[in-house]
């Protein structure tokens, strides 16, 4: 990814130069042909294509954003009530993640989102002990975290 | 069971940056707004001592093989030799003056010569605090 973004910055430079126009809007349209002409050659980098990996990000943000108003919602709720009917809970989930920004960042959008908390990492980075504030279902609370955010995450490191 | 502070490791590898980035900032500001050697220094040990709080003092030496003391003792030396400067043209001790310098690419820029005492500030300030704290660290 690094080297694609490189690539593209030389272009943009070169196309500037060439235009002999020092200008940002001669460097974004110089930018703009260097990603048409790598999405052309992107078949010649052993990595994907650098726009897909981008959008992973953005998409991963907004998964995120949405899954904070979501349990914030949630939160006010169990707040708002006259009875606290909620049963807390430790559990831990073995994650499918090998380097240590991804179980970070994923720690982090655990803890992040109400309700669920990272407590421990254990030694080999492969499980999370995670404590809930509502834990009816252990099954369905590991298959929330994997299909949003877990998924997301593996988008963004897929080579 | 020693814990597993991944998290907070990944975590100060990126905010070590930002941080230092923030203390030279407040360094070159210090002549017109808030800022200055002290403070600047301050801010660059908090983040060394980050890096002490994330991983362990060897790690830290054999990141950075730096001689605190020597660097409070270069401190020193640069700000008393900025006093010694004016000497040599006729001024009193310590006294300052700043001019206004055109750089090719960088355009105006006002040179100060109580940059350079700041500059021996900055480096007691930060050699001074590496060293208490890794000296009160060692001992175990």
């Amino acid at each position: 990814m690094t080297f694609q973004i490189m690539i593209n910055l030389l272009m943009a430079l070169i196309w500037m130069f060439m235009n002999d126009a020092w200008t940002f809007a001669s460097f974004i349209s110089g930018y703009a042909i260097g990603v048409a002409v790598l999405f052309f050659l992107r078949g010649f980098f052993p990595q994907r294509f650098y726009i897909g990996w981008i959008y992973a990000v953005v998409k991963l943000v907004f998964i995120f954003l949405k899954e904070l108003i979501l349990s914030a919602v949630e939160v006010v709720g169990q707040i708002l009530q006259p009875k606290l009917n909620i049963q807390p809970g430790i559990f831990a989930m073995d994650i499918d993640l090998h380097r240590n920004w991804e179980v970070t960042v994923l720690s982090c959008l655990i803890t992040l989102t109400p309700g669920t908390l990272v407590v421990d990492v254990s030694p080999d980075n492969q499980t999370l002990y995670i404590h809930a504030m509502h834990l009816p279902d252990i099954d369905k609370a590991k298959e929330d975290i994997r299909n949003s955010f877990e998924k997301a995450i593996q988008e963004v490191s897929r080579t | 069971m020693k814990s597993n502070d991944v998290i907070l490791q990944t975590v100060a590898n990126i905010v070590l940056f930002i941080i230092l980035m923030f203390s030279v900032f407040l360094f070159f500001n210090g002549h017109h707004e808030p800022g200055g050697g002290f403070i600047g220094g301050l801010m660059t040990s908090s983040a060394l001592v980050l890096l002490l709080l994330a991983y362990d003092l060897e790690t830290v030496k054999r990141i950075l093989p730096v001689d605190f003391k020597l660097v409070t003792a270069a401190g020193l030396l640069v700000a008393v030799g900025t006093g010694m400067g004016s000497f040599f043209f006729g001024a009193p001790f310590l006294s300052q003056t700043y001019d206004y310098f055109h750089f090719p690419v960088l355009g105006e820029l006002e040179l100060a010569t109580a940059l350079i005492f700041d500059v021996g500030v900055y480096l007691v300030v930060v050699g001074i605090t590496l060293t208490i704290i890794q000296t009160i660290g060692e001992d175990r």
